[in-house]
């Protein structure tokens, strides 16, 4: 072959661009990529990284066992800030990421209430772990539930409040976010249901310094057994030792917020003796005492829920993919929903149509610092 | 009536809280005609700063303190250097957004090097506090509401019978006058942001055992601490003070009496009728610009 100037150029060329090409090739095809929206600043960070861990064990276990689709699995993540622009622009960020085929939301209804119409936009199923009934129910087919929602814990906390506790007086504690007035709701409901009556309401705003006037109202009310939703720890523990300081004592049955690790610490003995719903309690199942083993390996910290849905999520959500053969978004979704008797840590999944994968609570009790499994609650309607 | 007293003191103790942060808020803003918006950060720098000695490390109490005092004197001279004087002869947008900045970069360098976990500090006294009659007096504010009635006596000392508060003063009123009388008006300044750190450092510390150490522990209490520095009239020592107390009594009162989930707007609704019936605040002097 005879060098012009012409053939030269044009095999200097090919030699510069086709590694490259070819590495844009490989990359794009190398692994699966699941999206995750988390906070990593915010009031939440704290919880975004028990939330970046559960996935991570989950994930590791994934790519062990082979990956999805014969391909390892890759999170990417984007921080939500804990606000709900924070997560818009978090979610907006993954969904311009064309290979991503799915993702992990928020585990706060009012950021996935946020998120959702972009969301319908991007086509592709989310993961989330917020408990606002609505989320599944305003006809977004693109949500998928990873714990029970409200409408299921506030039915727990009733009945084992008024049947098995025998107290029918209820003080309602609530954050005012969607979270917390969709919880007041669903508890609201269900206590009208079994015979229960909610005598004092007392909303709050999330990051309050003070809760003297809630626990004044509570004491001068004829309550005799208190049901809250909280979103944050530390609204938690400054509400329960401001509860015992001011000589409050009656029985509290509270939302998962009550038993997660952080609130626990914090609090102390002022949260001694009440009583949680816990999506997650290692007791509950030989899965859920698994994903403790793995977790206690890699944290020092106690696996709580935060933990356990996004290790669920990741754990259902590659099953999903290998069923379907396919990324395809519509296929993801039906394998998720075709899903039946998946053991998580959190419970056994059984996906109704919906998108709601689980359908009970476990009760659990804070004995002096520990959480111990009661009883778990499974409803089928 | 006991519902009446407990209200009270809950509000007087959360009002000292805001009434210490604002003192650092009126203090930079005297010095430097500046806003300080990294003040909250200073509270919560302080309180981890307390964690880490106190309760990582296990060292006594009153030595932990002195050291994170100490640190905090080294940030306000630190912040000084950085974040005030590069900028001294701008106006005052730049400075302000200089703060701003300081204070995204102080919360997130905190969760970095902490973590994100909020931590438990244990209060001054091993005593949570005790019931007098149907009320109960948390220990940890009645110290807050001591050290801020002490710490206000000290700031009035310092500035009304020392030289050097006389010197502080000249440079907060006039810069040019001042160096032409031949005070140092750069370490005057220099001074002023070292104490106004400490003093956001001891409402940090303070605040701690009762709000718990997290990041955000600065912002929720600087936000109202600024409400509060506007009802007093910015500038003025006595109306940061007694618009502290007011806002912390003011949204106790309304949220018990009138509705908790407003708790918050309460503070900011006698803001704005502040901004629009008496902009100057209750002490403030009666112009629109300091000479």
């Amino acid at each position: 072959m005879r060098l012009t100037r012409r053939s030269m150029n044009l095999r200097l060329a090919a030699s510069l661009t086709a590694p490259a090409l070819a590495r844009a090739a490989i990359a794009a095809d190398e692994t699966i990529k699941i999206g995750m929206v988390l906070p990593v600043t915010g009031p939440a960070a704290d919880s975004g990284k028990y939330a970046l861990t559960g996935a991570k064990i989950a994930l590791d276990r994934v790519n062990k066992l082979g990956g999805v689709l014969g391909k390892q699995v890759e999170l990417v993540t984007e921080d939500d800030q804990t606000t709900n622009p924070g997560a818009v622009l978090a979610f907006s960020k993954l969904a311009a990421q064309p290979d991503i085929v799915a993702f992990l939301g928020s585990i706060r209804s009012t950021q996935n209430h946020a998120m959702a119409p972009d969301i319908l936009k991007t086509g592709k199923p989310v993961c989330f772990g917020g408990t606002d009934p609505a989320l599944t129910k305003m006809g977004n087919p693109w949500l998928i539930r990873f714990r029970p929602n409200d409408s299921y814990s506030g039915r727990v906390i009733a009945s084992y409040g008024v049947e098995m506790l025998g107290k029918k007086s209820w003080a309602i504690v609530h954050s005012t976010d969607a979270f917390g007035m969709g919880g007041l709701n669903a508890l609201s409901a269900a206590l009208n249901k079994i015979g229960g009556k909610v005598v004092a309401d007392q909303g709050y705003p999330n990051q309050s310094q003070d809760f003297t006037p809630v626990v004044l109202a509570i004491k001068s009310s004829d309550a005799d057994i208190i049901g809250s939703y909280f979103t944050f720890d530390n609204d938690i523990a400054i509400f329960a030792r401001q509860l015992r300081q001011l000589g409050v004592t009656l029985p509290w049955v509270g939302s998962p917020s009550i038993v997660v690790a952080g609130a626990v610490k914090l609090a102390g003995p002022a949260l001694w003796g009440t009583y949680g719903i816990a999506d997650y309690a290692v007791d509950s199942s030989p899965e859920a005492q698994e994903f403790a083993k793995l977790y206690s390996a890699v944290s020092n910290a106690s696996p709580d829920l935060y933990s356990a849905w996004t290790y669920d999520a990741i754990g259902v959500l590659s099953a999903a993919i290998n069923k379907a053969g396919s990324t395809e978004p519509a296929k993801i979704r039906a394998a998720i929903l075709s899903i039946r008797g998946y053991k998580g840590a959190e419970g056994e999944y059984n996906f109704d149509e919906f998108g709601d994968g689980l359908h009970g609570y476990n009760i659990v009790r804070n004995e002096k610092g520990l959480i111990v499994f009661d009883k778990h609650i499974e409803f089928t309607d | 009536m006991d519902f009446f007293l407990q209200l009270l003191f809950t509000g007087l103790g959360i009002g000292a809280v805001y009434a210490l942060v604002a003192l650092g808020f009126v203090l930079i803003f005297r010095a430097t005609s500046v806003v300080n918006f990294a003040q909250g950060e200073f509270s919560m720098v302080a309180a981890y700063l307390m964690v880490v000695f106190a309760v990582d490390l296990g060292w006594p109490y009153w030595l932990a303190f002195l050291i994170s005092i100490a640190g905090m004197a080294l940030l306000g001279a630190v912040f000084n250097l950085f974040v005030y004087y590069p900028l001294r002869n701008r106006t005052y947008l730049p400075v302000l957004i200089s703060t701003i900045g300081a204070s995204i970069f102080l919360s997130n360098s905190v969760l970095a090097l902490y973590g994100p976990q909020p931590q438990v500090l244990p209060g001054w006294l091993d005593t949570p506090g005790f019931q007098l009659g149907s009320v109960y007096l948390d220990s940890q504010y009645l110290i807050i509401i001591g050290v801020t009635i002490a710490l206000v006596a000290f700031q009035y000392w310092l500035f009304e019978h020392t030289l050097l508060g006389k010197k502080l003063q000249a440079t907060s009123q006039d810069k040019e006058m001042a160096t032409l009388l031949g005070i140092p008006v750069a370490a005057m300044i220099m001074i002023t942001f070292v104490y106004s750190a400490v003093i956001g450092g001891i409402a940090g510390i303070l605040v701690a055992p009762v709000l718990f150490v997290s990041i955000q522990m600065g912002s929720t209490i600087a936000l109202k601490a600024f409400a509060a520095t506007i009802i007093g009239g910015f500038g003025d020592v006595a109306g940061a003070i007694l618009g502290g107390f007011a806002i912390g009594v003011i949204e106790t009162f309304g949220a018990a009496y009138i509705s908790v989930p407003f708790k918050d707007a309460f503070a900011f609704l006698v803001l704005i009728v502040f901004l629009a019936v008496r902009p100057q605040g209750i002490f403030g002097e009666r112009v629109a610009e300091k000479a």
